[in-house]
């Protein structure tokens, strides 16, 4: 009951002194919100991320000579982790209620967009309730490092880890620069647009040699012939086409797959033929019975792409059966890399989830022309640039090694003897 | 080894874990059930490993060789945490979504062949996802346990074994927690080319993640109890957005995180 009796701003300070610090701060943000408009990261690219970052860590140092005052006692306390950890979270589900954009609509006046709810990464509280979490996690960190204790090691990891990763994150993000580049198959590249559609040179220039794409096994469906709607219209129902189970059921009709080539070319007489080449594509040879009525039809289907045409087969004066678009199972650029240093990369092989890593960049598969499927005479590359990458990994391992410290160790302090 | 000798390892494991499950709440059974638990994850591991020489290639690719993985791993790192921690329901959990994982691949013979989008096919998918699970479990005992002991507050006063217990469970599944969402960053620095993008799915994992902080450092002292405790169950329903509800929010449209159609 002690607590009543302290006046509001007597030390020591706790959850009151601590929420009215936090809501003066994002008073505070909100106004310079509203006067200076949203908080553009580019302000803090290299080198200013680097001269912050030294001047944070000099400061924490400073700050550390007073750790015995009551201030810093409560700078790296509880009641203030807890308050700043709450403010981040309500942010954090203003983010995740209201949809988030990259930019925003200029004849946008809303209020959500004027506070800047739209864009809550650049919104000013949240970066200045960033920053302090930042002093008070480092302030921590050090006040508990200067009284080292070996067995605080999942604390330390934790900990240590989390400031390293909010730092490298937050401050690296204003460096980090992704493009799009468009290769056209047998030529280099080196060229891309920035966000203002200007040419931009970059140092990597790549070549793609090929362009491979491994196909799914379409679908089939029975769509109304007029409105092209899949039915039932309830809820559509689709046949995965696969030679080892080659019947089943759409709405009505009974199934069955007689033939099917992955690869087809069609004939003048309307059927199809396997063959491997540019231009071919899936085709099926189905036969279908109405449970109802019983009428029969057999025939071939065909999704086709750019250089055929599709094929359905009619069931009646309503409905027919169509194949979906095959979906991309696996898809590969060969390429060969060319960095300005004069270093090579040949014949390397880019796919989804195994970027190529040069230096500080990235370089992903990321798209193909839709349209032409594995006909494609383009593939698209992401090239991402991010030195903090380093920083931000060591976090990463640091928090996944206190993570397991936590799943092992639980809260053994105080439940050595004593598990439910 | 192929799909098709599925069912003389599937039904042999499936006995094995429900013994497994059952018996382990009897002092006299528990070694049998510890048995049977081990018997079930061994023949598993030997269709799996089967059907890796068979297909000549990991069985990564399909949704069906995924479930796989689940099953494998639920039973094994389940067994494990309770041969470390004795929490006996939690065996008899992991054993009974491990049975779930395998009767969906029983049932559904057709998802042996549905395949994964070239953005799922990787290592980091099963180990994500098999540590979330796991964390969901353990979190939700606490949410339990957190009602009983709200109910036990307002009754006789709180009970502290209760609340070592729900320390304890809160520190295991805020561990796995992280080690999910870790394993995701690296993923997504692999397949998307950031480790944190504010994608809707990330933004309310950070949520989640915070709330459970919340709680961890408020039980550090002894103050406001009854909001200490609340937090449990507030933490538990933004875990469910995260895992569940963000398909259905308007911000998470264009979510990277949907896959169904």
């Amino acid at each position: 009951m002690s607590e009543d009796k302290r006046k509001m701003w007597q030390f020591p300070w706790q959850y009151r002194e601590s929420i009215a610090f936090v809501t003066g701060l994002i008073t505070i943000g909100t106004l310079l919100q509203l006067v200076v408009g949203k908080f553009d990261f580019y302000l803090l690219a290299a080198p200013v991320n680097i001269i912050v970052g030294i001047v944070i860590i000099l400061l924490l140092i400073l700050f550390s000579l007073k750790r015995k005052s009551v201030f810093y006692q409560w700078f790296s306390g509880i009641p203030f982790s807890v308050t700043l950890i709450a403010a981040l979270l309500i942010m954090g589900i203003i983010m995740g209620l209201i949809p988030q954009v990259v930019r925003l609509d200029p004849h946008d006046h809303s209020l959500v967009s004027l506070f800047g709810a739209r864009q809550i990464t650049t919104f000013w509280p949240f970066i200045l309730v960033y920053i302090i979490t930042l002093f008070s996690l480092g302030a921590l960190i050090i006040r508990r490092l200067i009284a080292f204790k070996k067995r605080d090691y999942a604390f330390y990891l934790n900990h240590i880890g989390l400031w390293i990763l909010l730092f490298a994150a937050g401050l690296g993000s204003s460096d980090m620069k992704r493009f799009v580049m468009h290769v056209q198959e047998g030529e280099a590249e080196w060229r891309v647009y920035s966000d203002n559609q200007d040419i931009i040179e970059l140092p990597i220039a790549i070549q793609l040699n090929d362009f491979y794409m491994e196909e799914y096994s379409p679908k089939l469906v029975v769509i109304d012939r007029n409105t092209g709607e899949a039915q039932p219209t309830e809820k559509a129902e689709y046949f995965a086409i696969d030679n080892k189970r080659p019947n089943g059921q759409i709405a009505d009709w009974n199934i069955s797959l007689i033939k099917y080539f992955h690869e087809a070319i069609r004939n003048s007489d309307s059927t199809y033929n396997e063959v491997h080449m540019p231009g071919s594509s899936p085709a099926a040879l189905v036969a279908a019975v109405n449970r109802k009525t019983g009428a029969e039809n057999k025939g071939w289907v065909c999704g086709g792409n750019v250089a055929q045409l599709y094929m359905t087969l009619n069931l009646d004066s309503t409905y027919c059966i169509a194949m979906t678009q095959p979906e991309p199972k696996r898809f590969v650029s060969y390429i060969d890399v060319f960095a300005e240093d004069g270093t090579e990369y040949r014949d390397v092989e880019l796919e989804v989830n195994k970027p190529l890593k040069i230096g500080n960049w990235m370089i992903y598969q990321y798209g193909y022309d839709n349209m032409a499927g594995k006909m494609s005479s383009y593939s698209s590359m992401e090239l991402v640039y991010d030195p903090w990458i380093y920083p931000a990994y060591l976090g990463i391992i640091l928090l996944a090694l206190g993570s397991i410290c936590l799943l092992w160790k639980g809260n053994k302090k105080k439940t050595n003897n004593d598990i439910v | 080894m192929t799909w098709s000798e599925f069912l003389y390892f599937a039904i042999p494991s499936i006995l094995c874990w429900l013994g497994a499950a059952t018996l382990i709440y009897k002092d006299s059974t528990k070694r049998i059930s510890e048995i049977l638990m081990i018997a079930g994850i061994l023949i598993f591991g030997a269709f799996i490993v089967g059907l890796w020489i068979g297909q000549e290639r990991p069985p990564l690719r399909t949704i069906g060789e995924t479930r796989l993985w689940y099953s494998f791993f639920l039973a094994l790192i389940g067994y494990l945490t309770f041969r470390h921690w004795k929490y006996s329901w939690l065996l008899s959990f992991s054993a009974f979504v491990a049975c779930v994982f395998v009767c969906i691949n029983i049932f559904k013979p057709e998802i042996h062949s549905t395949n994964l989008m070239p953005a799922l096919q990787s290592y980091w998918f099963v180990p994500h996802v098999t540590v979330y699970i796991l964390s969901y479990s353990m979190l939700g005992a606490a949410t339990i346990a957190a009602c009983i002991q709200l109910n036990k507050m307002n009754k006789t006063g709180a009970d502290d074994r209760l609340y070592q217990f729900m320390d304890n469970i809160v520190h295991v599944g805020f561990g796995f927690l992280m080690l999910g969402l870790l394993m995701g960053a690296v993923w997504a620095k692999e397949a998307w080319g950031h480790y944190w993008s504010w994608d809707p799915k990330e933004t309310w994992a950070f949520v989640t993640c915070a709330a459970y902080l919340v709680y961890i450092h408020m039980r550090l002292q002894k103050k406001a109890p009854r909001i200490t405790v609340w937090v449990l169950p507030i933490a538990f329903v933004l875990l469910m957005i995260t895992w569940i509800g963000v398909n259905y929010l308007p911000a998470a449209q264009n979510s990277i995180h949907t896959y169904s159609n």
